[in-house]
C-alpha cells in the first residue's frame, strides 16, 4: 500500500458533491426540524435549558388544539387556534388559483418576447418589472380602496388578483427565457405539420419549457402562500384570511404558548412541502427534460 | 368591442376612487352595529355579546375580531377606505391620532356616560379625555410595578423587596454574586409598536416626568433614571444584555422558568405567574411598588384600553346602548362586562367600586396582594404625552435610545439631549 | 408586395396582441394604485391630521436629504442587501451546481430545496426567533454542546450580531428562488457544449466560465433583479426579529417606510420614501441589464 495505482483517480469531485449535498441538507433542515420538534413537545420541554433535541414527552396537544381549542388550550388565542384549518384552505386555494392565472397570462405574454420582434418590446419588458418596482406598501391603501370599490374585500379574488399581478412580472421574464431556449426546428416542424399556434404551443413548446413552466408556477404560488401584507388588510374573516395573518397573530399574542407557534408555523409549511414532494417527479422529471434537450 | 367599453368604464371608475369612497359610507349590513377589536379571546368576547343581544332583540351585533398585532394600521386603513366600524376598540396611545383623523365622536352628554367617569379611577379618566372631550368608555385597565422572585430572593438572604432604584441595584448584586443568577433584571426592551411600559414606569415611579402637560420636555428631571438604567445595565451589569431581544411574552416565560429575580411589568402577568398549572415558580413571583429615586412609593404609570364611538357611525342609538353595555354599568347598576373580564380573564377594572368587592378580593388574592395591587392603581397616571399628535414617533425613539443606554452606546446626558431635541423637532414637524 | 412590412407589422400587432390579457390586468389593478400612490407623495398628509392635508410638490423628497432616520436606514438597507445577495447568489449558484449533478438522494436535495421557500415571512421569522432566542435558544443549545460557548449568548443584542443574524435568517427564506432559477437554467445548457469543452481539456474553472456562465447570464440576471428587490423590501422577518433594533441596526428603509405610513399614518412622506426605494431599485436594474450585456447586443 505505497503508491496508488496509476489508473485510480481520487474522485475528488463525487466526494465534493456529497459532501455539499450533506452541508446543505443539514443548512436546510436544522432549523425547520427545531420547530417541528417544539411543536410535539408540552410548552415546559420548549422552554428546557440544555434543549431536547428530541422530544422526551412527545405529545400531540399543540396540534389537538387546532381541531379543539377548548381542550388544554383554551387559554391560546382562540380564534387564531380556531380560524387555523380555515386558513390552511384559503392559502391553498389562493396559491393554486394564482399559480394557473399566472400561466394563463404569463405564457402569451412570455412567447411574444421570445418569438416575435416587436416595437418597444424591451421597455415592455422593463415596464412588467418597474410595477414590481414600487414597494406593496406604498399602494397597499389605493389597493384597498380599489377592492372595496369592486367589492372584493374579503374574498379569494382580491388576493388572488393582488398577488397574480405581483408574480406575473417575473412569470414573463422567466418564462421568456425558456421559450426562447426552444430550439426553433421544433416549432417549424410543427408549422409543416399545419398546426395552429395553440396546438403547436401544446404539443411542443410547453412540454418542451417544463423546467421554466414549473419554475414560475412554484414562484407564483410561493409568492400568493408567503404574502402576509395585503392578506391582513383585505382579508377580516376565516373566509379568506390566510395562515400568514393567522401566523402574525401568534407572533404577539400575550396568551402565545411557543409550542402552539411552532405547531402552527410547521402546519403553515406542510401543504406546499406536501405539494411539493408529490409532484417531486414531475419537477425533476421536467427539470431532466430540460437537460436533454437541444 | 365589448370588452374596450368595459375596459374604458373599468378605468374611469378607478380614477374616479377617491369621489367614489368619500360618498360611499357604510351602507353594507344595513342596522347591525359593526363592532370591531383586537382578537383578544374573541370568543369570550362574542359570548359576552351573545348577553347583549338576549336583552336587546332589536339590536343586530356583527363581531368582527382583527390580529391584535395589526389591530390599529387595518382600522386606519378601513376608516380611510370609509368603512369603519361603528363600535371599536381602543388603546389609550392611539385614541388622539383617530380623534384628530376624524374617526371618532365625543361621547359628552350621551346617556350614562357621566356616571361612568364619576365611578373610574382618574388615570382611566384622563386617558380617555382629549382637549376636554371624553371619547371611550373602559375596556380595562392596567398598571405596572416591580414584580420581584420571592425564592430567588431568598436564596440571596434578602427578605423584603427594594424601596429604591439604588436598593434594587443593590439586591439585585446581592443575587448576583451569591451565584443565584448572572442577571438577575429582565426587560422587555425590544422595539416595539407598542409602548416600552417598563421605561415609563419607572420615570412614573419617581414623578420625574418627562414632558410638562403642554408636551415641552422637562428631561433633566428624567435624567438619572436614565442615569440608573445605564449604569445598571453597564457598571454593575445586573440589567440582562438579552433584554433587548427580549418581547413581553418570552420575558414572562423567563420570569416563570425562574430566570428572572426582577422586571418591572403588568399587573396582569402575575395571574399566570402564580399559575401551578403554567409555571414553575407559580407562588414564588409577587408585586411591589415601583422603586424610587428617593425610595418613597410615588406612582406608576396605567394602560387604558377603551370602547369608541365612530363619528359617522349610521346606528348611533344602537351603538350607544352596546357602548354602554360594554363599557359601562348594566342594568343592575354593577360594570358586569368590566367584572365579567375580571372574572374570566384577570384584566384590571377601571371601576373603583370593584376594588371593595370582596368576591373579587378573594381572587385577587389567589395571585398577588390585593392591598398593593389596587393602591398602584390609585396612584397610577396616564402618560402625559398621549395628547401630543407625534407621541408615536417620540415613543419609537426613545425605545431606540433607552436601547443605546442599554448597550453603553450613549449616557444618560446625551441621552436626555438627544430625546429632547427629537421633542421639540417633532412638534415643530406636526405643528 | 414587400412581404418585411407586412410581417412587421403583423409582429408589432400580434406582440401587442399576446401582451393584452398580461398588461390588461396589471394596468387594471396596479395602475391605479401606482399612481395614487405617487400623487400622495406629493403632498403633506398624515391620516390623523385630515387638516394639514395639501399639496407640496417635491418637498417630500426635498426633505430627506437631511432626514437622518432615512438617510441611515438607506445606509443599512445598502450593507443589508449586499450581504443577502452576495450570500444568496453565492450559496444557490454552488447549491445549484450540486443539484444539477447526479447523486444518491438529489431527488430529496431537490425538494428540500424548497421547504424556505414555503415558509411565509413572518413564520420565518418566528422560527429563527426561537433559535437565536437568548434564554431557550436553539442555536445556544447546540453551540453549548459543542463546547463552543460556555454561557448562553443574547444574539440578538449587538448590532453585528443582529444585524448579522437577521441577514442569515433572510437568506435562508430567500435561498430556493435563486436555486430554482438557477436549476432550471443549468438544465438548459446543451449537454455537447460540456463534451466539446472537455474534448478541449478545458479545466473544471474554464469549463465554467466558458460554457456555463454564459448560460446562466438570463437566469443571473433574473435573480440579481429579484433578490435586490426582495432584500431591499424585506420587512416581515427583521419586524419579527428584531423589530429594526438595537437602536438603529436593522432598520432598514423598507421597514421604515412601513412605520411611517402604517404606525404614524404619514402616508404623504411615506410615499416618497417608496417611491426612493422604486427609483433605486430601477437603477440597480438597469445596471445589472447594462454590466451583463457589456458585450453584444442589448436585449433583455
Amino acid at each position: 500500500m505505497t503508491t496508488i495505482p496509476l489508473r485510480y483517480r481520487v474522485p475528488w469531485k463525487k466526494i465534493a458533491v456529497y459532501a455539499l449535498a450533506v452541508v446543505f441538507a443539514l443548512y436546510l433542515v436544522l432549523p425547520f426540524y427545531w420547530i417541528v420538534a417544539m411543536s410535539f413537545m408540552p410548552e415546559v420541554d420548549a422552554n428546557s435549558v440544555p434543549p431536547q433535541w428530541i422530544p422526551q414527552h412527545p405529545t400531540l396537544e399543540n396540534y389537538t388544539a387546532f381541531v379543539d381549542p377548548t381542550g388544554a388550550q383554551a387559554m391560546v388565542g382562540s380564534r387564531a387556534v380556531r380560524e387555523t384549518p380555515f386558513a390552511l384552505g384559503n392559502s391553498l386555494l389562493v396559491a393554486l388559483l394564482t399559480a394557473v392565472l399566472n400561466l394563463v397570462l404569463g405564457v402569451f405574454a412570455a412567447y411574444s418576447f421570445s418569438r416575435i420582434r416587436f416595437r418597444g418590446s424591451q421597455v415592455l419588458l422593463m415596464v412588467y418589472l418597474l410595477t414590481r418596482m414600487v414597494p406593496g406598501i406604498a399602494i397597499i391603501i389605493p389597493y384597498y380602496l380599489l377592492m372595496r370599490e369592486l367589492d372584493l374585500l374579503d374574498t379569494y379574488w382580491a388576493l388572488i388578483l393582488s398577488y397574480t399581478t405581483f408574480a406575473l412580472p417575473v412569470t414573463i421574464w422567466v418564462l421568456k427565457d425558456f421559450f426562447r431556449a426552444v430550439p426553433r426546428e421544433l416549432e417549424d416542424a410543427a408549422k409543416v405539420d399545419r398546426c395552429g399556434w395553440f396546438r403547436m404551443m401544446w404539443s411542443v413548446v410547453l412540454p418542451v419549457s417544463a423546467p421554466g413552466l414549473v419554475a414560475a408556477a412554484v414562484f407564483a404560488f410561493m409568492t400568493a402562500w408567503n404574502e402576509f401584507m395585503f392578506a391582513l388588510f383585505l382579508t377580516s374573516t376565516a373566509a379568506s384570511k390566510t395562515m400568514p395573518v393567522i401566523a402574525a397573530n401568534f407572533a404577539t399574542d400575550i396568551n402565545t404558548q411557543f409550542t402552539v407557534m411552532a405547531a402552527s408555523g410547521v402546519l403553515a409549511v406542510l401543504p406546499p412541502l406536501v405539494l411539493v414532494l408529490i409532484f417531486q417527479r414531475l419537477i425533476v422529471q421536467g427539470m431532466a427534460a430540460g437537460s436533454v434537450k437541444g | 368591442m365589448s370588452t374596450l367599453v368595459n375596459r374604458r368604464t373599468l378605468l374611469g371608475s378607478a380614477v374616479a376612487l377617491p369621489l367614489l369612497s368619500a360618498c360611499g359610507a357604510g351602507s353594507a349590513g344595513a342596522g347591525a352595529v359593526r363592532f370591531e377589536g383586537w382578537d383578544y379571546e374573541s370568543q369570550l368576547v362574542q359570548q359576552n355579546l351573545d348577553r347583549f343581544t338576549a336583552a336587546n332583540a332589536d339590536i343586530k351585533v356583527a363581531y368582527t375580531p382583527i390580529t391584535s398585532a395589526q389591530y390599529v394600521r387595518k382600522i386606519v386603513a378601513e376608516f380611510t377606505g370609509n368603512n369603519g366600524p361603528d363600535v371599536l376598540y381602543s388603546y389609550d396611545d392611539s385614541m388622539v391620532s383617530w380623534v384628530q383623523a376624524g374617526y371618532l365622536q365625543p361621547l359628552d352628554g350621551l346617556p350614562g356616560v357621566d356616571e361612568v367617569y364619576s365611578g373610574i379611577y382618574e388615570s382611566n379618566a384622563k386617558a380617555m379625555t382629549f382637549q376636554g372631550k371624553r371619547y371611550g368608555l373602559p375596556y380595562y385597565t392596567d398598571c405596572h410595578g416591580l414584580t420581584y422572585n420571592a425564592a430567588l430572593l431568598d436564596k440571596a438572604g434578602i427578605k423584603t423587596p427594594p424601596k429604591s432604584l439604588d436598593e434594587l441595584e443593590q439586591q439585585a448584586l446581592k443575587v448576583k454574586n451569591a451565584g443565584v443568577l448572572e442577571y438577575p433584571i429582565g426587560l422587555a426592551a425590544q422595539l416595539a409598536d407598542t409602548w416600552s411600559s417598563w421605561v415609563w414606569t419607572l420615570v412614573y415611579g419617581s414623578d420625574a416626568a418627562l414632558f410638562s402637560d403642554d408636551f415641552k420636555p422637562t428631561m433633566d428631571k428624567a435624567r438619572p433614571i436614565f442615569d440608573w438604567i445605564h449604569k445598571a445595565a453597564t457598571v454593575s451589569k445586573v440589567i440582562d444584555p438579552a433584554s433587548l431581544q427580549l418581547t413581553p411574552v418570552p420575558l414572562d416565560n423567563a420570569m416563570m422558568a425562574g430566570q428572572y429575580a426582577f422586571t418591572i411589568g403588568p399587573r396582569y402577568a402575575l395571574r399566570t405567574y402564580n399559575d401551578p398549572a403554567k409555571s414553575k415558580q407559580a407562588g414564588a413571583l409577587k408585586l411591589a411598588a415601583v422603586p424610587s429615586l428617593d425610595g418613597t412609593a410615588r406612582g406608576t404609570v396605567s394602560s387604558t384600553r377603551m370602547y369608541c364611538l365612530a363619528a359617522k357611525t349610521a346606528v348611533k342609538d344602537k351603538a350607544v346602548k352596546l357602548l354602554n353595555f360594554l363599557g359601562g354599568y348594566g342594568s343592575d347598576g354593577k360594570p358586569s362586562t368590566a367584572r365579567f373580564w375580571f372574572d374570566q380573564r384577570g384584566l384590571g377594572f377601571p371601576f373603583r367600586q370593584l376594588a371593595d368587592d370582596p368576591d373579587i378580593r378573594t381572587t385577587l388574592a389567589k395571585f398577588t396582594d390585593p392591598e398593593t395591587y389596587t393602591k398602584l392603581s390609585a396612584v397610577a397616571k396616564p402618560r402625559n404625552l398621549l395628547g401630543a399628535p407625534w407621541y408615536g414617533e417620540y415613543e419609537s425613539a426613545q425605545q431606540k435610545t433607552v436601547q443605546q443606554l442599554l448597550t453603553n452606546q450613549t449616557d444618560a446626558s446625551a441621552a436626555v439631549s438627544s430625546l429632547s431635541e427629537t421633542a421639540i423637532s417633532l412638534a415643530k414637524k406636526y405643528s | 408586395m414587400t412581404t418585411s412590412t407586412v410581417r412587421q407589422w403583423s409582429d408589432n400587432t400580434r406582440g401587442y396582441a399576446m401582451n393584452a390579457p398580461a398588461l390588461i390586468a396589471i394596468l387594471l389593478l396596479v395602475a391605479y394604485p401606482i399612481g395614487y400612490s405617487f400623487w400622495v407623495s406629493l403632498h403633506r398628509d398624515n391620516l390623523a391630521q385630515p387638516a394639514a392635508r395639501k399639496l407640496i410638490g417635491l418637498d417630500n423628497y426635498l426633505s430627506l436629504v437631511d432626514d437622518p432616520a432615512f438617510l441611515a436606514s438607506l445606509r443599512v438597507s445598502a450593507l443589508f442587501v449586499l450581504v443577502v445577495l452576495v450570500v444568496t447568489v453565492v450559496l444557490g449558484l454552488v447549491l445549484a451546481l450540486v443539484l444539477n449533478e447526479t447523486f444518491m438522494g438529489r431527488g430529496v436535495l431537490r425538494s428540500l430545496v424548497l421547504l424556505p421557500w414555503a415558509m411565509p415571512g413572518v413564520v420565518n421569522g418566528l422560527m429563527w426567533r426561537t433559535v437565536f432566542d437568548a434564554k431557550t435558544g436553539a442555536l445556544n443549545g447546540v453551540l453549548t454542546e459543542l463546547g463552543w460557548i460556555d454561557s448562553y449568548q443574547a444574539w440578538l443584542a449587538s448590532e453585528s450580531g443582529a444585524f448579522f443574524f437577521t441577514a442569515f435568517a433572510q437568506v435562508w427564506n430567500t435561498l430556493p428562488f435563486t436555486v430554482i432559477i438557477l436549476l432550471a437554467g443549468l438544465s438548459t445548457i446543451p449537454r455537447e457544449l460540456y463534451d466539446a469543452a472537455t474534448v478541449d481539456r478545458a479545466g473544471v474553472v474554464q469549463r465554467f466560465r466558458q460554457v456555463t456562465v454564459p448560460w446562466l447570464l438570463h437566469p443571473l440576471l433574473i435573480v440579481l433583479i429579484l433578490e435586490t428587490m426582495n432584500a431591499f423590501r424585506a420587512f416581515d422577518t427583521i419586524y419579527v426579529l428584531t423589530g429594526g433594533g438595537p437602536g438603529d441596526a436593522t432598520t432598514t428603509v423598507a421597514l421604515l417606510t412601513v412605520q411611517r405610513v402604517l404606525t404614524y399614518t404619514d402616508v404623504g412622506l411615506g410615499s416618497a420614501y417608496a417611491w426612493v426605494i422604486t427609483l433605486i431599485t430601477l437603477v440597480i436594474s438597469v445596471a445589472y441589464v447594462g454590466l451583463l450585456y457589456r458585450r453584444g447586443s442589448f436585449e433583455v
